[in-house]
């Protein structure tokens, strides 16, 4: 590889890694001032808003090897957090004297259950959004990495657990809302300003925590712990005779993609003004795995855009008459050709691109060089 | 002639298979000890023994005065214990020198090691290690792309790097050309002293050529232990390979 030069230092290798993050991410913020038009604004913040939740998956997937076929349900718990804090903003509102959530007066509940008592506070329930996820998740992998619980059986375990915690939440519905989740909220406001869910301050919100979120997540990857899961994704034991305690390594890529995870989820109330059980539910959870693996498990940016791009293509497919019924067909084709020929998915389709390019200049560079020493004209 | 290793009465046995029976044997600080015997000996299954991937089903390891056998992998390999397996183990999409930096176990724990390398600091170490093991030229790629060979030498480079005071070797030479064992044998030989080691081979020379004593296995027991020439006229050692054409040709 002679594309590295010797006295390349670390700090310029970063820079250019960063480059494609900070490129898509001035895009982001650029595109309200070309499109004037607050629906379409409030779509794209719904898709970054999944790009943030596939790009949690892609770290505990593509960086730690951890196939998480339940990150919707850190997504989910994230969400519902935030949903009940600004259902609380509502009392007594929308909901008379009883100072009691819509949905409880028509469940006969009399009092509002302890756990929901502390979501009357906006900051508590932003932390629990970030810490229940992380929290659940870091209790789960307790479990299974210090089992040694691997591959196959762990997006097992991890499916099955979203689907309890699904059914728990629709089976109590005189707390949760059920099958119809927590509806007709309260607008978030923060430092003074109010987030309507179609307003430019959400769109920009959500932006804003795209940035965080693939710079927390980056930071991670170049760290010197998220060298060392990487490196045990790649060979678990080998890591373990070096002395590292893998379980720990294990748990924390685990319950950092679930705090992202559950970020993505506050903000996915915040855009859509409610929270259902269908966020956590088991066909959004796959669907954020085809995202990942179509933009490219092991490049941030690259799961980022595989989301924004296809989930922007459901939307719009599953909208047109032409394909009402087939868009999933389109999807899981769409799956099947990344696995088969692009296993690094659109960022890795990208970067041998990029490689190409740069050889072909190079070769370019050197035929002219020859051309011009051998005094004859070249084409 | 404090001993550094021991393993009392070590037995383990897979499925009614007693693949170790019985084992003893002790390792001073600073020695190369090779461990040789016929296939099915339990050669593998006792440094499998010491780094904790199995654990005995009766009997003792105390290195250093701990006690080996309770403790979890990654614990023996905190106190000290490093090891090389028989197939080729590195990480094969990180490049040669992240390979070389997750070695370099200095500090394990999560926290930690939640910081950035952006002065390069221990980039000279890593060079240094590329070099002793030849692998320089291939420092940036991922180390899928070596040869056998290369991988081979990139494991031993990474026990180096790891720095443990006992080292374990299960067949380090396996896929080497000549030139490259004696290349090994010559590395193991300036690693002695500094560290233990303890080297499964079957290649007689090489054991020859950097053994200072030859412990014997079969069938799950020590059989003799001595110097080469003395193992070699062992009568039980002479009985155990009858058939395979001698000790050399092992």
């Amino acid at each position: 590889m002679p594309s590295n030069a010797p006295n390349s230092s670390g700090l310029q290798r970063l820079i250019a890694q960063l480059a494609p993050l900070l490129i898509v991410c001035a895009l982001m913020f650029a595109l309200p001032v070309l499109l004037n038009n607050d629906f379409l604004l409030n779509k794209v913040a719904r898709y970054l808003v999944l790009g943030i939740l596939t790009i949690s998956l892609g770290l505990s997937w593509g960086f730690g090897g951890i196939l998480n076929l339940g990150q919707a349900m850190s997504f989910g718990l994230g969400s519902y957090a935030m949903a009940m804090a600004l259902k609380l903003k509502t009392v007594p509102v929308h909901t008379g004297a009883s100072g009691l959530p819509d949905f409880m007066v028509w469940n006969n509940v009399q009092h509002l259950p302890w756990f929901w008592e502390p979501f009357r506070s906006l900051s508590f329930a932003i932390a629990a959004g970030l810490l229940v996820p992380a929290l659940v998740a870091a209790g789960l992998g307790w479990f299974m990495f210090r089992g040694r619980v691997t591959g196959v059986y762990v997006s097992i375990i991890t499916l099955a657990t979203m689907v309890v915690i699904n059914l728990v939440i629709i089976d109590q519905q005189s707390y949760t809302g059920g099958f119809n989740g927590i509806t007709d909220l309260a607008q978030l406001e923060l430092f003074g300003i109010a987030f309507d869910a179609y307003g430019r301050a959400t769109y920009y919100l959500v932006a804003g925590c795209v940035l965080l979120s693939l710079l927390v997540a980056f930071a991670f990857t170049k760290s010197r712990a998220g060298l060392i899961v990487q490196a045990i994704r790649d060979h678990e034991s080998r890591v373990r005779y070096f002395g590292y305690d893998v379980a720990l390594y294990q748990i924390f890529v685990f319950a950092l993609s679930a705090a992202i995870a559950g970020l993505a989820g506050m903000l996915y109330t915040v855009v859509m003004e409610f929270a259902s059980p269908t966020f956590l539910g088991v066909q959004l959870s796959l669907s954020v795995v085809v995202w990942c693996a179509v933009g490219g498990r092991q490049s941030l940016v690259g799961a980022f855009l595989g989301a924004v791009l296809v989930a922007g293509m459901q939307g719009a497919l599953s909208e047109s008459a032409a394909f009402l019924e087939t868009w999933t067909l389109v999807m899981g084709a769409l799956f099947v050709l990344v696995v088969l020929f692009l296993p690094k998915g659109l960022a890795g389709l990208a970067q041998s691109t990029w490689r190409w390019v740069a050889q072909r200049r190079q070769a370019a560079g050197s035929a002219v060089a020859r051309g011009v020493s051998q005094t004859e004209g070249s084409t | 002639m404090s001993s550094h290793l021991d393993l009392r009465d070590v037995s383990v046995s897979f499925n009614g298979f007693k693949a170790l029976n019985s084992l003893n044997m002790s390792v001073r600080k600073g020695e190369l000890r090779c461990l040789i015997g016929p296939n099915g000996a339990g050669k593998t299954t006792a440094l499998d023994i010491i780094c904790g991937k199995v654990k005995p089903s009766a009997g003792t390891v105390s290195f250093d005065g701990t006690a080996l056998q309770d403790l979890e992998e990654y614990e023996i390999a905190r106190a000290g214990v490093g090891r090389k397996f028989q197939v080729p183990s590195v990480f094969r999409e990180l490049s040669v020198s992240d390979n070389l930096e997750v070695a370099r176990a200095r500090r394990t724990s999560v926290l930690g090691n939640l910081h950035w390398n952006i002065g390069n600091a221990g980039r000279d170490d890593i060079e240094r290690l590329a070099e002793l093991v030849g692998l320089t030229e291939q420092l940036d790629r991922p180390a899928a792309y070596l040869s056998h060979g290369q991988t081979q030498w990139l494991e031993i480079g990474m026990l180096v790097a790891q720095d443990a005071e006992l080292i374990l070797m299960d067949e380090p030479t396996a896929g080497m050309t000549a030139q490259e064992t004696r290349k090994t044998a010559e590395l193991f030989v300036r690693l002695k002293g500094k560290h233990t080691l303890i080297v499964v081979e079957h290649d007689m020379g090489f054991v020859k050529a950097i053994g200072d004593i030859i412990s014997v296995m079969h069938m799950g027991q020590m059989l003799a232990e001595g110097t080469a020439a003395e193992v070699e006229a062992h009568p039980e050692v002479r009985r155990a390979y009858l058939g395979s054409g001698g000790i050399s040709h092992a």
